[in-house]
C-alpha cells in the first residue's frame, strides 16, 4: 500500500493553495507544524500568522479577521484548539456566526504515550454543544481533501478533527458522493452495523472482516460528520439493521454515540444501541494509542463480541 | 453641544436608561463617559454620521461590555440607530441589550465576556494594515478585566506585529465588583505593564477630555507600536454616592437616590 499523507499536510496544501489565488486567506498557528507549512511560511509569509502559543488569542483574533472579510484557518493540536479556549470559541466564533474553520489535529489518544493533556477525550461532546458549528472526523487522506476543499469553498464555522497519523484509503474515489449526507455505508451489512469515524473506523472495519469469516455480516458506517447529522440518511441505513454499535475514542456523555442515539430518537428509529467509548478517567499510562484502546475495551476481540452479542442467535452461534 | 455639555448629556441619558427599565450598570458606564466621548466628538474616531457600516471607519470594541451602553446614547446621536431605539433598552421588542453584539448598528463585537476585546481588536488592526487600509482599532478595557491572561497574550501579539494602528484604552477605575481593584488583585503600575509588554504608554486623567485627547494625539507617532492609554477615572463619576463605590456595579438606586442622583447630573437643568 502506498504510504498515505498525513491528514494535516493534506489540509495545509490545500490552503497554500487557496491561499495563493486570494490574499484574504490566513493561516494562524499556535505554535504548531507540519512538513507541509514550511513551504506556506517561505512562500506566503503575511498570510502564515504565528500567535503564539495563545490559543485564546488566536480564536478571538480569527473573529477580527473574520470580521473584517478574511477566511480563516486556525491550527493547533487538538486539545488545545477545542478545550483551552472553549469560551472564545463560544462568544467570539460561535454567537458571531463566523466563518472560520479549526484544524484540530491529534483527537483522541492520539499523540501517543503523551497523557490526557494531549489527548482529546471530551471533545465531541464540548464541540457538538457549540451552536451553529460543524464537526467533520475524516478517516482518510481523500476525505480530509475532499472536507478541506469543502472548507474552502463554502466558508463556515467548522471543526476538523484532523487524526496525528496517516491512516489507510477507506474511500477510494468515492467520498465527494458522501459530503452531501456526511455519511457513508463504507462497507455493507445486514445484521449489525457498526458506526464509526477517524482511527476507529478502521478498527470497525477490522471487526467486520474477522466476523465475516464467523459468517456475520456487519455493516459499517462512517459518521465523519458527527454534527450536523443528517437524521433522516442516517435513519435511512440503520433501518435495515437489528441493531448498531457505535465506537468512540471519546467519554461516552455527549459523544458518537450519544449523537447517534439522539438522531435515532429523532427520526423515531427504535433500534438497540451499544455505545462503545472510553471509560471516564483520565489514562496516565504507557504503552501507546493502541494499548489504551485495548484496556479500555476497545481491542478488536472486545468489540468483535459486543458486535456478536447483538447479532441474529444463528451468527451468536456461529 | 460643548464636550463639558456632552459629559452631562451622556451621564443623564445612560442614568434615564438604567432608571427606566433596572438595567445596565451606571458606574462602569460613567468611568468611561469621557473617554467615549472624546473618541465621537474629539475627532479622534473615523467615522461617517448616519452609515455604522461605512467600509473605512475605524473600529471601537467596548470589551467592558457591561459599559457597551454607554455607547448607546452617543450612536444614536450620531445616527447608528433607528429612532425610538434607547426607549427600547432591554425592553422585549427593542434592539439595545445590556451587553452589546453586532446585532445593533455601530457594535463591531460581541461583548460581556471579559478578555476578548483586544485580541479581536488586534484583528482588525492586522487586516487594516493587511490591505493597506488607513482604518484603526480602538478597544477599551476595564482595569479589572485586565486580570484576564488572554488580554496579555494579544498584547505581547500585538506588540510583536507592532500594530501602530491598534488603541488600547484601559478604564483605570480601580475597582472590581467585590472591592478596589489594588486590594483583592493589584494591578500596580498599570502604564509600566503595557511599556514592558512593548506598547508606547501615556497615563491621563480619564474624565479630562483635553487630556485625553493628547494622550490620543500619539497615534501615528508611536514608532511602531501600539497606544495604551491608562484612563485614571472615577467609577460612579458624577452622582457622588456612587463614585468609587463598588457595591453600586449592579445596585439599583431607591427613588431617594434617584431624585438625588438626578440633581446632581443637573436633570432638567
Amino acid at each position: 500500500m502506498a504510504a498515505e499523507r498525513l491528514m494535516r499536510d493534506v489540509v495545509v496544501d490545500a490552503v497554500y493553495e487557496a491561499a495563493r489565488r486570494d490574499r484574504n486567506v490566513f493561516f494562524l498557528s499556535a505554535d504548531l507544524g507540519a512538513a507541509a507549512l514550511d513551504r506556506f511560511r517561505a512562500e506566503l509569509p503575511a498570510q502564515f500568522v504565528h500567535t503564539g502559543i495563545s490559543e485564546q488569542h488566536m480564536i478571538d483574533l480569527a473573529a477580527g479577521l473574520a470580521l473584517s472579510g478574511k477566511t480563516v484557518f486556525c491550527y493547533a493540536m487538538a486539545s488545545f484548539l477545542t478545550a483551552r479556549c472553549y469560551e472564545q470559541l463560544k462568544c467570539a466564533l460561535a454567537a458571531m456566526r463566523l466563518p472560520v474553520t479549526l484544524i484540530a489535529v491529534g483527537v483522541g489518544c492520539g499523540y501517543d504515550d503523551a497523557g490526557p493533556t494531549h489527548y482529546t477525550l471530551e471533545d465531541v461532546a464540548c464541540l457538538r454543544a457549540l451552536a451553529g458549528i460543524e464537526i467533520l472526523s475524516p478517516a482518510d487522506a481523500e476525505a480530509t481533501a475532499g472536507i478541506a476543499r469543502l472548507a474552502l469553498e463554502r466558508p463556515a464555522f467548522r471543526a476538523l478533527r484532523l487524526e496525528r497519523p496517516a491512516l489507510p484509503p477507506v474511500y477510494g474515489g468515492r467520498f465527494a458522493a458522501a459530503l452531501r449526507t456526511g455519511l457513508a455505508e463504507v462497507a455493507p451489512g445486514e445484521d449489525v452495523c457498526l458506526v464509526s469515524s477517524g482511527y476507529l473506523l478502521h478498527r470497525a472495519l477490522a471487526v467486520r472482516a474477522r466476523l465475516q469469516a464467523e459468517g456475520l455480516a456487519a455493516g459499517v458506517v462512517d459518521l465523519f460528520r458527527v454534527k450536523p447529522i443528517d437524521v433522516r440518511a442516517l435513519a435511512r441505513v440503520l433501518e435495515r439493521y437489528r441493531a448498531v454499535v457505535t465506537l468512540e475514542e471519546q467519554f461516552l456523555p455527549g459523544g458518537v454515540g450519544s449523537a447517534v442515539l439522539e438522531a435515532c430518537a429523532d427520526a423515531g428509529l427504535l433500534v438497540p444501541v451499544r455505545r462503545l467509548g472510553l471509560p471516564e478517567r483520565y489514562p496516565f499510562e504507557n504503552g501507546g494509542r493502541d494499548h489504551l484502546l485495548q484496556r479500555a475495551g476497545l481491542g478488536l476481540d472486545d468489540v468483535a463480541a459486543a458486535v456478536r452479542a447483538l447479532a441474529a442467535p444463528r451468527a451468536a452461534v456461529a | 453641544m460643548t464636550l463639558a455639555e456632552r459629559s452631562r448629556w451622556l451621564r443623564r441619558e445612560l442614568f434615564e436608561m438604567v432608571v427606566r427599565t433596572r438595567r445596565g450598570h451606571v458606574p462602569s458606564s460613567f468611568s468611561c463617559a469621557e473617554i467615549l466621548l472624546a473618541l465621537f466628538y474629539g475627532g479622534v474616531l473615523r467615522y461617517e454620521p448616519g452609515r455604522p457600516d461605512a467600509p473605512e471607519r475605524d473600529r471601537l470594541i467596548v470589551s467592558k461590555g457591561h459599559a457597551a451602553m454607554a455607547l448607546y446614547p452617543i450612536l444614536a446621536d450620531v445616527g447608528f440607530l433607528p429612532p425610538g431605539a434607547l426607549a427600547g433598552f432591554t425592553r422585549p421588542d427593542g434592539v439595545l441589550r445590556m451587553y452589546a453584539d453586532p446585532s445593533i448598528p455601530g457594535i463591531e463585537s460581541v461583548s460581556g465576556s471579559l478578555g476578548h476585546g483586544l485580541g479581536i481588536a488586534a484583528g482588525f488592526a492586522f487586516a487594516a494594515r493587511h490591505d493597506g487600509a488607513a482604518r484603526r482599532a480602538f478597544v477599551l478595557l476595564g482595569d479589572a478585566e485586565c486580570s484576564e491572561g488572554s488580554v496579555w497574550e494579544s498584547a505581547l501579539w500585538a506588540a510583536h506585529h507592532r500594530l501602530d494602528n491598534l488603541v488600547a484604552i484601559v478604564d483605570r477605575n480601580r475597582c472590581c465588583i467585590l472591592g478596589d481593584t489594588e486590594e483583592l488583585m493589584a494591578l500596580g503600575d498599570v502604564e509600566a505593564k503595557w511599556r514592558s509588554f512593548g506598547w508606547d504608554a501615556v497615563t491621563v486623567d480619564g474624565h479630562d477630555v483635553d487630556a485625553l485627547l493628547g494622550a490620543f494625539a500619539r497615534l501615528g507617532r508611536t514608532a511602531g507600536r501600539p497606544l495604551a492609554i491608562v484612563a485614571n477615572t472615577v467609577k460612579g463619576k458624577g452622582i457622588s454616592f456612587m463614585e468609587g463605590r463598588p457595591e453600586w456595579h449592579n445596585r439599583m438606586p431607591n427613588e431617594a437616590e434617584v431624585a438625588q442622583a438626578r440633581r446632581e447630573l443637573g436633570a432638567g437643568a
